[in-house]
């Protein structure tokens, strides 16, 4: 149990000799990501500051190579940290070893130790502590209990499926009561069944261990369900840090719109129309009021009339009898729902219709029209991307 | 329906193609493997000068070689330079190899320094060293050839300059194959780095020391260029019956020595020690190897 804090943390890779050489030489090297190279190296993380809250759960998301993963190493200390400040417990850690930061860490591959059985794996670091055996054992059989794998104590890993693996890494992090629990995609090797259920086993497991969690996925699904907080990464920088729902229903950019959400966001080219205090946008020449909310946001950062980028999740589209028009392109029966991907004018998108509200299925070819509130509406800017809101 | 299970068989055209592929390899091996051990089991129970005038005898050439003190001289010699070369061989190569896997600079180039001496045949070796240890001796007063220590010693350090850099490569791919991140996980749950190092590595590594103890146990006890060109079996000690041990002759040497010795005896002898050099040497090799492989782990 700890407070965690973050303070302008930044990681900078720097170049193996011939690499340096080779950029001097030919110029740029050549570039894989977005990533800032600089003289020093490749800046995997910069100017990341997060204060996490005592027992909080935080999640760090993003796709490949944002810098996510890198992030939780430097907080576990398996990684040096080029510049900032790490707190645990109020205690500055940037050079303190791994083993005296009292974390623990469950790895993407399960990184258990295949000569050792299931129990062994899960003693060995209170051995190491020279706990007596009687304690270590009861510490052991208690962990194994909550995970359900008390049967597989005598097994060695490799007599145990991915689940049962991933649940003897879990134990062998929670014997040891750690100030921090860091979790670096511990899901992403499971199948998608698995993973759900292993999923809903995790939040359980918060309410048996009063901890801090640090989560890392790409998986916006298991951001959205297991975090307390998100922390939205792109290109080695926090793009927007707040509780699933504010990222869901306010995103900072348009790159948080587009990753959080399944289906995502559909974007579209519109006109952001100020009257006064009122704010409409205005696409294909049907006008939506922006709610009250949102209008009272714009308002307040003065945003004047202009271009922008609509964005509008699939399900708050609705079919309408009056509004946008646009082709079925593909129709997708979901069960509960219907995937309708229409095109209007030259964009694609996609529709979430519910079957409760439908009569009879739409056919691909058909025309439809569709509208949307004005509570739902994103407007971003067409210049930096940015919410006009924030 | 009953089948023909002769005519199914041969309705495969694996199996039809079979013998043609596999009879060139197979005949070789059982002209050169197979057929001469063959031989040469028969020829340790006979008395023969050549093949073809080969006497049975029964176990005399058996009885001959295990009364014979410069075949259990050599035996005990050869044990006990197997051990050391083997311990001495596997620590000095797995520390390098350690070391060559931290990232250190420069380490390609190291790694083919220590593989470099493997490239030199053993009899040019035993040569050349000879004549180093010789120049250090000289200053001394003595030769390599003077005391039974020096040669042992002398071979000792001949097999590690030879062998380490072997039994390194063996060890580099199997440190290598060391998942990073169990390490990590080591380093979180609190091992130091010799904690991690016999608690985690070493145990993951059981692969390549299998291999490497069953090779260095087996070089070990086979050693003869190497032997014969250092030391030749020098110095000796002359017995009260008047024949000579050659204190640091070992056991294939002695074989050799034996198969050409004076008497007309001496190849049956020679061949029977041979015999009971394949059995120790075999033995020892499979007890090793079952010793080992029951340490290794799957990931």
């Amino acid at each position: 149990m700890a407070e965690v804090i973050l303070k302008n943390i930044k990681k900078v890779y720097p170049y193996v000799s011939g690499e340096k050489k080779k950029r001097k030489k030919g110029g740029e090297p050549e570039k894989k990501t977005n990533l800032q190279i600089t003289d020093e190296g490749v800046v995997a993380v910069q100017k990341f500051s997060l204060d996490i809250a005592d027992k909080e759960f935080i999640v760090l998301v993003g796709p490949s190579g944002c810098g996510k993963s890198t992030t939780l190493r430097m907080v576990a200390g398996l990684e040096e940290i080029s510049d900032g400040e790490l707190y645990i417990d109020g205690k500055l850690v940037n050079d303190v070893a791994p083993k005296d930061r009292d974390i623990a860490m469950v790895f993407q591959n399960y990184a258990l130790y295949p000569h050792m059985t299931v129990y062994d794996n899960m003693a060995f670091s209170l051995k190491l502590k020279h706990m007596p055996k009687a304690e270590i054992d009861r510490k052991v059989r208690e962990a194994a209990e909550i995970l359900d794998i008390t049967q597989y104590l005598d097994r060695k890993p490799k007599a145990l499926s991915g689940g049962q693996r991933q649940r003897v890494a879990i134990g062998r992090a929670i014997v040891r009561a750690p100030k921090v629990m860091l979790m670096d995609e511990p899901l992403s090797n499971l199948d998608a069944k698995l993973r759900n259920q292993m999923r809903a086993e995790i939040i359980k497991l918060r309410e048996h261990i009063n901890t801090t969690f640090i989560y890392v996925t790409h998986d916006q699904t298991e951001a959205m369900t297991l975090g307390d907080r998100i922390v939205i990464m792109r290109d080695g920088y926090i793009q927007q840090i707040g509780t699933p729902q504010e990222v869901f229903n306010h995103p900072a950019n348009l790159f948080v719109a587009g990753f959080i959400g399944m289906p995502v966001m559909n974007l579209f080219d519109a006109k952001l129309i100020r009257e006064g205090q009122h704010y409409f946008v205005e696409l294909d020449g049907h006008r939506v009021h922006l709610s009250e909310e949102k209008c009272a946001r714009l308002a307040a950062k003065n945003v004047e009339s202009q271009d922008v980028t609509l964005g509008v999740r699939p399900e708050h589209i609705d079919l309408a009898e009056d509004g946008v028009s646009a082709r079925i392109d593909v129709s997708e029966m979901m069960g509960s729902s219907v995937h309708l991907h229409l095109s209007a004018g030259d964009r694609d998108m996609i529709v979430i219709v519910p079957t409760v509200d439908m009569q009879g299925l739409p056919h691909m070819g058909d025309t439809v029209c569709f509208s949307f509130k004005g509570n739902v509406a994103h407007v971003f800017s067409k210049e930096d991307d940015k919410n006009l809101e924030f | 329906m009953h089948r023909n299970p002769i005519k199914t068989f041969w309705k495969n055209p694996t199996r039809r193609w079979a013998l043609l592929f596999l009879g060139p390899v197979t005949a070789a091996f059982f002209i050169g493997f197979v057929w001469p051990f063959i031989q040469g089991i028969w020829l340790s129970l006979c008395k023969f000068r050549l093949i073809s005038d080969a006497q049975f005898i029964g176990l005399d050439n058996f009885t001959k070689a295990l009364e014979d003190p410069t075949f259990r001289h050599a035996f005990w010699y050869t044990a006990l330079f197997a051990v050391v070369s083997l311990v001495l061989i596997n620590i000095l190569a797995f520390a390098v190899a350690y070391v060559l896997t931290q990232g250190i600079k420069g380490s390609n180039i190291y790694r083919t320094v220590f593989f470099m001496p493997n490239l030199i045949g053993g009899i040019v070796l035993g040569y050349i060293w000879s004549m180093i240890f010789d120049g250090i001796l000289s200053h001394y007063g003595t030769s390599i050839l003077m005391e039974t220590k020096f040669g042992f010693w002398g071979l000792i350090i001949l097999m590690l300059w030879q062998q380490i850099g072997y039994m390194m490569i063996i060890y580099i791919a199997g440190l290598q194959a060391v998942p990073e991140d169990m390490l990590e996980a080591a380093r979180i749950d609190g091992a130091n780095r010799w904690q991690t190092l016999f608690r985690v590595t070493i145990p993951n590594v059981m692969p390549s020391i299998t291999i490497c103890t069953f090779l260095s146990l087996t070089n070990g006890f086979k050693l003869f260029d190497q032997n014969m060109a250092l030391t030749a079996g020098q110095p000796f000690i002359i017995q009260p019956d008047g024949s000579a041990v050659k204190t640091t002759e070992m056991l294939a040497l002695n074989i050799y020595n034996t198969f050409y010795g004076s008497s007309n005896t001496s190849p049956g002898v020679a061949q029977a020690k041979a015999v009971l050099f394949f059995i120790l040497v075999a033995g020892l090799g499979l007890l090793q190897l079952s010793y080992t492989r029951k340490r290794e782990v799957q990931q």
